[in-house]
């Protein structure tokens, strides 16, 4: 590519840092005088350049055509304004909410249930267009108003296997246990509640199923 | 007054016997390896019986070592699980017997767990993300809520195992680790590896395959052993980097067999520092399976009535570290 500044970097330069992540930086800022994000996907030292500049450049082509998709499945996720593909950066509508990773701990059960029923019913929009999101945490899940808004398609693939819904619902089962375990009981059967309205008994039955599989797979496991 | 327990660890490849006082010294940690014959893994039936051969004079060591007698001890902890089941029952055998006999409640010991804790002794790590690499796990770990949680893992091999695979299939007796880190060290050509990275786990498999054929196809073992380095130990560090950004922890720990690998040091040293997070290893002897890890969360155990009674005290082959309690830390 040219040497060219990039038509978005004297706004990243002029941005906020709101979120050094483990794969990208997202600062916040004005693009174009619209409340925007920049998702900075910046090189990581440890990784061979050769192996680091494939990997994050072909992550963040792809999660632009992700999010793109996601919307068209009906489900709410960042309106996309550049694409910056030298630089590895995203410029993004602004998502004025709160991660549900952080209201889930103080929450109500009531309110929990709702928000994971909600969730699962996105997720189930989301394999029913054949896009696995990929990394299902729930700080990639942004509560706005009374809707969720998925962000982070970072990893994601355009995929109908059961094997890949299922590895999302494992996720989410694995970050419910594993950060948020006063909740997770119920968290996760009002998720698959909502995951199972949506797909349809049948197909929820069976990426339960797989889940299983999946786990028993793993090291050490022992499937409840 | 300081009290002692000896520990007891036979999970795989190693019998070691440990005694460690409850002010955290490490007074003795003996241990005898079991060596598979070159081009081939552990025969978990092999291994076993080189520790019945071994368990005596192991025992005898790590007491003597200790500088203390039987009499001086205040429990018996060992390794429950997981691991290979004719294994962990030679040290189960040997816990039970010396338990009756010297009338110590007797401790059982998840090894994984034993793996963090000591690492937590020796390092000083505090409330760490934890990377556990070795022949028997690939996990990331923290502590929340009474339990220590895994956040990150393989879904098929351990890294250890990848290393092992890799290695045995030109011809090296495991483990390999050590024989494919200096192999590594003198190539710098990269041949490209799958890349795999799904959520917050990782899979080997893929790479493992490729990498056999790259060797069969007649690439040299440098070139493919740091070819594997730098992208199995990438994915690792990448996991290890997502787990702390979620928990907003600043310390990480590398633990297992696999932390002696100075690339992986790198990666984790790197990749931490990105995250203004402190990054320490456990020290080179006691990062492999031995009986300190399972002495000294033996005592931290002991110390919270943890204890089994010798008719119940079962061998759990598939005992995940997250189904175990933490008191000491809650």
């Amino acid at each position: 590519m040219t040497e060219s500044t990039s038509p978005g970097e004297a706004e990243y330069a002029a941005g906020r840092l709101i979120y050094k992540g483990a794969e990208a930086d997202i600062v916040r800022g004005q693009w174009q005088g619209l409340d925007a994000v920049f998702k900075v996907r910046k090189p990581l030292s440890y990784r061979l350049k050769i192996m680091d500049d494939a990997i994050r450049r072909q992550r963040t082509i792809h999660e632009a055509d992700m999010i793109h998709s996601a919307r068209e499945a009906g489900v709410a996720s960042p309106h996309l304004f550049y694409v910056d593909i030298p630089a590895a950066t995203l410029v993004m509508e602004y998502v004025d909410g709160q991660r549900v990773k952080d209201i889930v701990g103080s929450a109500p059960r009531r309110v929990v249930e709702a928000i994971f029923g909600e969730f699962g019913r996105s997720v189930a929009m989301l394999h029913s267009a054949g896009i696995m999101h990929g990394d299902l945490t729930t700080a990639n899940v942004v509560k706005r108003g009374g809707e969720l808004v998925f962000i982070d398609f970072g990893l994601s693939l355009r995929t109908t296997r059961l094997e890949d819904h299922a590895v999302d619902l494992r996720l989410i089962k694995e970050t419910l246990v594993g950060a948020h375990s006063q909740i997770a009981p119920y968290a996760l059967d009002a998720l698959l509640g909502g995951y199972a309205k949506g797909v349809g008994p049948a197909r929820s039955r069976a990426a339960l199923k797989q889940l299983q599989n999946i786990e028993r797979r793993g090291r050490y496991a022992r499937v409840a | 007054m300081e009290r002692y327990v000896l520990g007891i660890e036979s999970t795989a490849h190693t019998f070691s016997v440990s005694v460690v006082s409850s002010g955290g010294k490490i007074l003795s940690n003996s241990k005898s390896v079991y060596k598979p014959p070159e081009g081939s893994g552990i025969h978990p039936f092999e291994a076993s019986q080189n520790h019945l051969a071994a368990a005596s004079g192991v025992l005898g060591d790590a007491v003597r070592g200790s500088g203390l007698s039987l009499n001086d001890i205040s429990a018996v902890a060992y390794a429950m699980g997981p691991g290979l089941g004719p294994c962990l029952r030679v040290g189960a055998v040997v816990a039970r017997t010396l338990a009756s006999s010297l009338g110590l409640p007797l401790v059982p010991v998840n090894h994984a767990v034993g793996h963090i804790e000591l690492g937590c002794l020796l390092t000083g790590a505090r409330d760490p993300v934890v990377l556990l690499v070795s022949g028997g796990h690939t996990m990331v770990i923290a502590y929340s809520g009474t339990r220590w949680r895994v956040l990150g893992e393989s879904l098929d091999l351990t890294l250890g195992q990848l290393l092992d695979q890799f290695g045995r299939h030109h011809g090296l007796a495991s483990p390999c680790g050590a024989t494919i880190e200096e192999a590594a060290s003198k190539s710098s050509n990269y041949l490209k590896l799958p890349y795999t990275v799904k959520g917050n786990d990782v899979s080997f498999s893929g790479m493992l395959t490729a990498a056999k054929l790259l060797l069969d196809g007649g690439r040299p073992f440098a070139d493919v052993s740091y070819s594997i380095q730098e992208t199995a130990f990438a994915m690792v560090t990448e996991v290890t980097e997502r787990a702390l950004a979620f928990t907003g922890k600043n310390e990480v720990m590398i633990v297992g067999g696999v932390a002696a690998n100075k690339r992986l040091a790198g990666m984790m040293t790197d990749m931490a520092r990105r995250h203004s997070a402190t990054v320490t290893f456990t020290p080179l002897a006691y990062s492999g399976d031995c009986g300190a890890q399972i002495a000294w969360t033996g005592w931290l155990a002991h110390k919270c009535g943890i204890e089994v009674a010798v008719d119940r005290s079962d061998v759990l082959q598939s005992w995940r570290l997250d189904r175990v309690d933490i008191p000491w830390r809650s």
